[in-house]
């Protein structure tokens, strides 16, 4: 029981990385509005990006996954 | 309806073990890496035996991939040729074991275990198992941490970590050397936790619409909806590994200080026309 309020506890950091992907997408599509042709340019740093980003939700996840399971 | 304090899905976070040769034991996602492996290899085979400089259909849709990474690599950097077959390798070894762990049957075929009689499955998508993507996350930080020494020397490697004005080193040297040991931890678990998670969403997904059996359109439906999202999700991690791989070689390559060779274009990742 006790671990499963750990693991619920733990998936507060997932507030993080769903500011900082929303933020990071908004501006990939303010760059391609300003220079639709760009759209080729951005899209692997974007990519990059969002990947660093979303990492740290999955650091979140996994601990969370290791207090149910353990 | 289950009833109350069971689970729905049984999740497993540790590969299972499904025989031993001696004292090594072989697991059900060492068996998905090896029939990914074995997928690349014979279809590498069959297309370069009659590769003509004319493509064939089929050779184009699989140069396709290969054209699009080769090209973010080269409009990336002018010294690509030292890696550029580690970062297409890559890509291409995650996908297939990625696309691979979607295929029905992968995790539901499987032999009945003896741990409180739950189905040990007999093919684990590779990726789902920390040692998967621990063993590529350290090929690629050998691959850059012997780039750099093999540029710089060994004492130009520490050089660099110890940051510019050099009386911040014993501030500057811990910082970058975590920094760099965690990106093997980072490449890591990246992976595996986009992949081990797509599998409990898959699960989840397939074992909640049992309640809307009746609902047969709408039970398909939303399962074939997650499966399609771990489609691009398989597909996008491979794409990151292998561009953070690249990323990575090409900061340990990079020349610091005063006069930057003029071929280092490193503030343009992604350029390709």
């Amino acid at each position: 029981m006790d671990s499963n309020l750990a693991a619920g506890l733990a998936m507060i950091g997932a507030i993080g990385p769903g500011i900082g992907l929303g933020i990071g997408f908004s501006k990939a599509m303010e760059a391609i509005g300003r220079n639709p042709e760009a759209a080729g340019t951005i899209f692997v740093p974007y990519i990059l990006g969002l990947a660093l980003t979303e990492a740290i939700g999955i650091y979140c996840f996994i601990i969370s996954i290791i207090l149910i399971f353990t | 309806m289950p009833e109350e304090g069971s689970k729905l899905i049984h999740v497993a976070l540790k590969a299972e073990r499904l025989f031993a040769i001696g004292p090594f034991e072989v697991t059900n996602s060492m068996v998905g890496a090896l029939i990914a492996a074995v997928l690349l290899l014979a279809a590498a085979w069959y297309f370069t035996r009659s590769s003509s400089l004319i493509p064939t259909r089929m050779q184009s849709v699989i140069e396709l991939p290969i054209e699009l990474l080769a090209g973010i690599v080269t409009g990336t950097t002018s010294r690509w040729r030292g890696y550029v077959a580690l970062v297409i390798g890559l890509f291409l070894m995650i996908l297939v074991a990625n696309w691979l762990g979607l295929l029905p049957g992968v995790g539901t075929i499987g032999l009945k275990g003896e741990v409180e009689g739950e189905l040990i499955p007999l093919v684990r998508p590779a990726a789902a198992d920390l040692n998967f993507t621990l063993g590529l996350a350290i090929v690629t930080f050998v691959v850059f941490v012997w780039w750099a020494i093999r540029l710089h020397g060994p004492v130009g490697y520490l050089k660099e970590l110890a940051g510019e004005p050099r009386y911040m080193a014993p501030l500057m040297f811990p910082i970058h050397l975590i920094s760099e040991l965690s990106r093997l931890v980072s490449l890591s678990m990246r992976l595996f936790g986009n992949v081990f998670a797509g599998e409990i969403l898959l699960a989840t997904m397939l074992a909640g619409t049992t309640a809307v059996i009746f609902l047969v359109p709408l039970a398909l439906f939303i399962p074939g909806m997650f499966l399609g999202l771990e489609l691009l999700f398989g597909a996008v991690q491979a794409l990151v590994f292998a561009l953070l791989t690249m990323a990575y070689i090409i900061l340990a390559i990079a020349e610091h200080g005063p006069n930057p060779s003029a071929e280092m274009d490193t503030g343009q990742l992604g350029s390709h026309a």
